[in-house]
């Protein structure tokens, strides 16, 4: 019994306010062991949240008393003894992964601490590169949903910064494509690893993110490509995006992840309306875009949910 | 999870199973009417909407609004203020009469998309013809009123709740009376408590369709947040709201009360335990007194979790961790002090844990 169950019920039926309440209490809220698992999350999180917030506004400060050998040595100090909290003590895993996730974010305190001591920019690259290669092995062993995310915007912002402090004749469009490609390729991984490996399960609040970075790059580098055409990487960025959206459609399909075939549709409507708008922007043609867009939407939606009907009558 | 995994498929055992479920609560005196019960869920199982669904109604609709209003410009057809008027009129009916006959969720992108339209379009046929901003805010209110009384629609219901209080909101601006906030708060979060608390209540009650639950539950839910962000200490907006602290008036004794109801589920009864629980809860929110945005997400975040509400809870945490920063960040104290009260904070919250993890006795591995 789930919520659209009481509440259906509850419209033609003579149902009482008591009997709801209970059916409710029952079977959809929250209980008290669910409530005793919140409240431990919650205080962790909050705890070494606000902790770690601490130590970085403590540093920010730049307190000119403190010498420098201090400054790094304290922040050394907090990460060793954390991680050893980690190694030693018979804390349960999920509290020790938020503590994990809690010291790699003081990796890049230390890093940002070294760049203000020796005047390197706070937002260098290699700084970004350093801290995403000091906390790679944490990443690997914890496997921790969400410090790998903190791990895989590191390695985007860091390839992003590169691209903008180095490789400054890098194309945008190529920037975004190299994007797309490394996530389109991690997202595969991701799907391919259960094959490889048995017990390894994604949540997919993982993986929808992901997904979702990877079509967004794609559609903002073919985007800025349909206005601006002349850049070379174009053409790749087309050919690789038709086949990972072909992929990823055939995926949806086949594994019954519905998000796909949402997400991809809709970058193609995007797609395919800027297009409209680069053939001609007088007024007629802002009437057919917005035609167009309300049809494809529909015809999407009706797509997604003939395919979800036939799914649960499979199912 | 994007698409619900379980319970979609609604077949005869699983429905034969909860009614017998409801009849052992209800006693005999339980009746339902069996006809339009198999006609709903098979109505529910044909138009069975996901969240990813909804979101692209709501942006479908959106950019094809976007890009009309872009024809509209373009061909210059903003001469006639009567006629944006009325253009603007017939496509709202046009929305609300395309959803009361199809009843489909397929064209929901099209209602919707025609009924933004037509709301900007009255807005700008209005003032141009020199009608001021409260008596459009009033108009908009009683257009929405009535979109959720003939539609009952989810999104035309969302979006109309959004308009209310989204009127509201504007009225205060437009009047210059920022300290009405307070009071737009009080009422939205009392509002926002009791429908999430009365859920019971609400669905047995006749009057009040129970269709519409969701859509107002999250409705109000967003038009909440969107009060409190003018009460996020000096907030994006510098309105120069007087008495900032007076919505947490209304926000620390609900959550208080919030709190004594989760007691009562984790099964608290020793008169010590709570005392020591209050006064800790009482501690924590006092110096947050000054930003009542922060209990009031705290507030959302205990309601949602209560309920079992997840997208809720999910937008809950995001205002809290961004109110939170938005309260240290607008602290007149220096970085050393704001890191001192940060840390002194976090290990005050991590010494709960420990005490919850001991009192409560919670060892099994999650």
């Amino acid at each position: 019994m789930d919520r659209e169950d009481i509440h259906i019920i509850s419209k033609h039926s003579n149902w009482t306010e008591s009997g709801i309440d209970k059916a409710l209490k029952d079977k959809i809220y929250s209980d008290s062991k669910s409530w005793k698992k919140f409240l431990q999350l919650l205080f962790i999180s909050l705890g070494i949240g606000c902790t770690v917030s601490g130590i970085i506004f403590f540093f920010a400060y730049n307190w000119t008393d403190l010498h420098k050998f201090a400054k790094m040595g304290l922040i050394e100090g907090l990460i060793i003894s954390s991680t050893s909290i980690v190694l030693f003590s018979t804390l349960n895993l999920n509290i020790k992964n938020i503590i994990l996730t809690g010291a790699s974010v003081l990796f890049g305190v230390l890093f940002a601490v070294f760049g203000q001591i020796y005047q390197t920019g706070a937002n260098a690259y290699d700084f970004f590169l350093g801290w995403t290669m000091c906390i790679s092995l944490w990443v690997v062993i914890s496997n921790f949903p969400p410090l790998w995310l903190v791990y895989l915007i590191l390695v985007n912002t860091s390839f992003v910064l590169y691209a903008q402090q180095v490789a400054s004749n890098w194309s945008e469009i190529f920037v975004f494509s190299i994007l797309f490609i490394f996530n389109t390729i991690l997202l595969g991984s991701i799907h391919l690893l259960p094959r490889i490996k048995k017990a390894c399960i994604v949540p997919t609040w993982f993986t929808s993110i992901i997904g979702l970075a990877a079509v967004t790059f794609s559609t903002i580098g073919i985007v800025i490509g349909i206005f601006d055409s002349h850049q070379s990487s174009f053409s790749v960025l087309l050919l690789l995006a038709i086949i990972a959206y072909a992929t990823g459609i055939y995926y949806g399909i086949k594994a019954k992840i519905g998000y796909y075939l949402s997400i991809i549709p809709f970058s193609v409507i995007i797609i395919i309306s800027t297009l409209l708008i680069k053939v001609s922007d007088g007024a007629s043609m802002f009437f057919i875009v917005s035609l167009f867009i309300i049809i494809s939407v529909t015809l999407l939606i009706k797509g997604l949910l003939d395919i979800q009907k036939k799914w649960n009558n499979e199912r | 999870m994007i698409f619900k995994k379980s319970g979609t498929m609604k077949d005869k055992i699983s429905i034969t199973e909860n009614i017998e479920y409801i009849t052992k609560i209800e006693g005999d005196g339980f009746e339902f009417n069996e006809i339009e019960l198999e006609n709903e869920y098979s109505k529910v199982q044909n138009d069975e909407s996901s969240i990813a669904i909804k979101i692209l109604s709501i942006l479908g609709g959106f950019f094809a609004a976007i890009t009309f209003l872009g024809f509209l410009l373009i061909a210059g057809l903003y001469d006639s203020e009567e006629g944006l008027v009325v253009t603007g009129l017939i496509f709202v009916c046009a929305a609300l009469l395309l959803n009361v006959v199809y009843k489909k969720l397929i064209i929901d992108t099209l209602s919707v998309s025609a009924y933004g339209l037509g709301l900007c379009l009255i807005a700008f046929g209005l003032s141009a013809l020199q009608v001021g901003g409260n008596t459009i805010s009033i108009i908009f209110v009683l257009i929405s009123l009535l979109t959720i009384g003939i539609t009952k629609n989810y999104i035309l219901s969302f979006i109309s709740i959004l308009t209310i209080n989204g009127s509201f909101i504007f009225l205060i601006i437009e009047n210059e009376l920022y300290s009405l906030i307070h009071i737009y708060n009080a009422i939205l979060l009392v509002l926002v408590t009791y429908v999430f608390l009365k859920e019971a209540k609400l669905l047995a009650d006749n009057r009040f369709p129970s269709q519409l639950y969701n859509p107002v539950r999250i409705g109000l839910l967003i038009s909440l947040l969107l009060g409190l962000v003018f009460v996020g200490q000096r907030g994006i907006f510098n309105f120069d709201i007087k008495y900032i602290w007076s919505s947490s008036l209304i926000t620390i004794p609900l959550t208080i009360y919030v709190i004594s109801i989760i007691t009562k589920i984790i099964g608290i009864t020793k008169v010590k335990t709570l005392y020591l629980i209050y006064s800790l809860c009482i501690l924590f929110l006092i110096p947050t007194a000054l930003s009542p945005a922060i209990s009031g997400s705290l507030l959302i975040i205990l309601l949602c979790f209560l309920v079992n509400y997840k997208t809720g809870l999910a937008i809950g945490v995001f205002s809290f961790i961004y109110f939170i920063s938005q309260y240290y960040y607008d602290l007149n104290y220096t970085l050393l002090t704001k890191s001192i009260i940060l840390f002194v904070s976090g290990i005050v919250f991590l010494l709960f844990s420990v005490v919850t993890h001991q009192k409560l006795g919670y060892n099994e591995k999650i």
